[in-house]
């Protein structure tokens, strides 16, 4: 499917983590190619947090290999070609956010310019204030300022909006999205299912130190069932049905018609507009992503 | 890097007011007690008494002063993330120890520098500027083991526990030392432990100077063992304290 012959953003191969009796990941492999944003979803205790440090070098790996941006993890850190929002990070209180910024900035070999670091992070009314007494949300916004500072061609995220309010969220999803706009990769760590489905271009699903999908939003959803459309076909013929676009399995009891589709809105539309049938009570169900986030990680 | 890392220490610690007053005006305070009270009398050496407590008083200024800035800070980072912050963006591991050296050494300069400007303007402590820039010399490149032991206990420590034992290890180095109590008031057994202590050795290079016989050369050498030794035990203990599991 990808046919640019450039370096991966990262690659992990067969990576375990064990602290002590724990394996937090488990044979993890998975190869991203550069550019886009990318979510590492699952539940608390999945192995997000370990992944994000092993790929930032923080943490070796028991097995496997970790590549980041075609060398180590600690060689892609020292060359400044890597930014991270790591939880709980805390900030020098004596220190003003402009201080801190500026000095994180002066660290890399080719840093964004200071006013659009302020503008990415809505920091620009808080340059002069100390970060002693910041909100949370406000203390997040700082941490991805220096996490970007440096034009960093992978930026990594470890669940970026915890303690964010409605409002700060929203900016900082804009944020991200322009910085990833600029054909640099962004993975971020969420257990938050919409954050997942409305900010990555793709998902990878962990639980248990596990890869448990790995695809595009609507892919996730649709292997774990997809949605399911549903209508009374009465005593009208069903052949054709299983043909529709999207549509992965036919259902018929009762004079109802159940289609498993891994497209609602592709299907629906050929239903009325490429079929002759008296379509009555259409109803579209399911297919959330969180539905197929409990589908996936519960046995794997 | 190196020079931007230290201009964050020292910002840092300049805007911390139990720095201030205990790194900077404890010392002068003190000093300027002592002197007021015994400044007229004279030491065996044929120093005046002001001059002697001048010296003391900036040694144990140095040594206080590198201890609160190194230890605490640093063990704090540590347990507060800001440490996993900084290893994740391209400043290499050594420049965080040696500049938290550097930055601890440059903010000792005030205090030392103050102490002696009090003697020689308001005590009338009178010396040749060799004289001076040997003292200030030795005073402040002596304190670099003081700096390394430091940055050992920030290594080694909990941030809670950290402030007492850099508390107890200061009193215990100052006053063993006979920068509190000079150890001519001391006892025959007392005054031979005190004259082995790291700390007395340190500031007998100052006494030595104003009373005018320069650097002691076995002084110096046991101040750079102590440093060598110490030295090797904070790269030793920062190894431990970021070692990536």
């Amino acid at each position: 499917m990808e046919t640019i012959p450039s370096t991966p953003a990262f690659a992990l191969t067969g990576v375990a983590k064990q602290y002590g009796d724990v394996r937090a990941v488990d044979g993890l492999s998975v190869t991203a190619a550069a550019g886009g944003a990318i979510a590492l979803l699952g539940p608390n205790g999945a192995g997000k947090s370990t992944t994000v440090s092993l790929l930032l070098g923080l943490a070796r790996p028991t097995a496997g290999t970790v590549r980041v941006l075609g060398g180590t993890p600690g060689e892609a850190v020292a060359r400044g070609r890597v930014g991270a929002m790591l939880q709980q990070g805390e900030l020098m209180p004596e220190l003003t956010i402009g201080e801190l910024v500026g000095f994180v900035r002066g660290l890399y070999p080719r840093p964004l310019p200071l006013g659009e670091i302020l503008d990415l992070a809505d920091l620009g009314s808080l340059v002069k204030r100390r970060t002693k007494g910041l909100s949370g949300g406000q203390a997040q916004r700082v941490r991805f300022a220096l996490a970007v500072a440096g034009a960093p061609d992978l930026l990594v995220l470890d669940e970026p909006t915890a303690a964010m309010d409605v409002e700060s969220r929203q900016r900082f999803w804009d944020g991200m999205r322009a910085y990833a706009a600029g054909g640099r990769t962004v993975l971020f760590a969420t257990h938050y299912l919409e954050e997942a489905d409305q900010h990555a271009d793709r998902v990878l699903v962990i639980a248990r130190g596990r890869l448990a999908a790995d695809g595009t939003p609507a892919q996730i959803k649709a292997t774990a069932g997809g949605r399911l459309v549903t209508f009374r076909l009465g005593d009208q013929p069903a052949a054709g049905l299983d043909a529709l676009p999207g549509v992965t399995s036919v259902e018929i009891r009762d004079g109802v018609a159940r289609l498993r589709t891994a497209d609602a809105a592709l299907t629906t539309a050929a239903l009325y507009r490429g079929t002759t049938l008296e379509v009555h009570d259409l109803e579209v169900s399911g297919g959330h992503l969180e539905d197929a986030f409990l589908a996936l990680t519960r046995e794997s | 890097m190196l020079a931007s890392y230290v201009r964050l220490e020292i910002l840092r610690s300049v805007r911390n007011r139990k720095f201030v007053i205990l790194g900077i005006g404890f010392p002068l305070v003190i000093y300027l007690l002592n002197a007021n009270v015994f400044g007229k009398e004279t030491t065996d050496d044929g120093v005046t008494v002001s001059a002697y407590v001048m010296v003391s008083m900036a040694a144990y200024g140095a040594i206080s002063g590198v201890l609160v800035n190194t230890a605490g800070p640093w063990a704090q980072e540590r347990a507060s993330g800001w440490l996993p912050q900084l290893q994740v963006t391209p400043l290499p591991g050594w420049t965080i120890i040696v500049g938290k050296l550097a930055g601890a050494l440059t903010l000792v300069l005030p205090s030392m520098l103050l102490v002696c400007l009090a003697g020689a303007l308001t005590q009338g402590v009178s010396l040749s500027v060799g004289q001076w820039a040997a003292l200030v010399g030795a005073l402040w490149a002596g304190a670099v083991p003081f700096a390394a032991l430091g940055l050992v206990a920030g290594s080694l420590l909990r941030p809670d526990a950290v402030q007492p034992v850099t508390l107890v290890t200061m009193l215990g180095l100052v006053i063993v030392g006979g920068l509190w109590f000079p150890v001519g008031s001391m006892s025959g057994t007392m005054r031979s432990i005190a004259e082995a202590s790291p700390a007395y050795r340190y500031a007998d290079m100052g006494w030595s100077v104003i009373a005018g016989h320069g650097v002691p050369l076995a002084d110096a050498l046991t101040v750079a063992g102590w440093a060598a030794a110490l030295g090797g035990l904070a790269v030793l203990a920062y190894r431990r304290a970021t070692v990536r599991p």
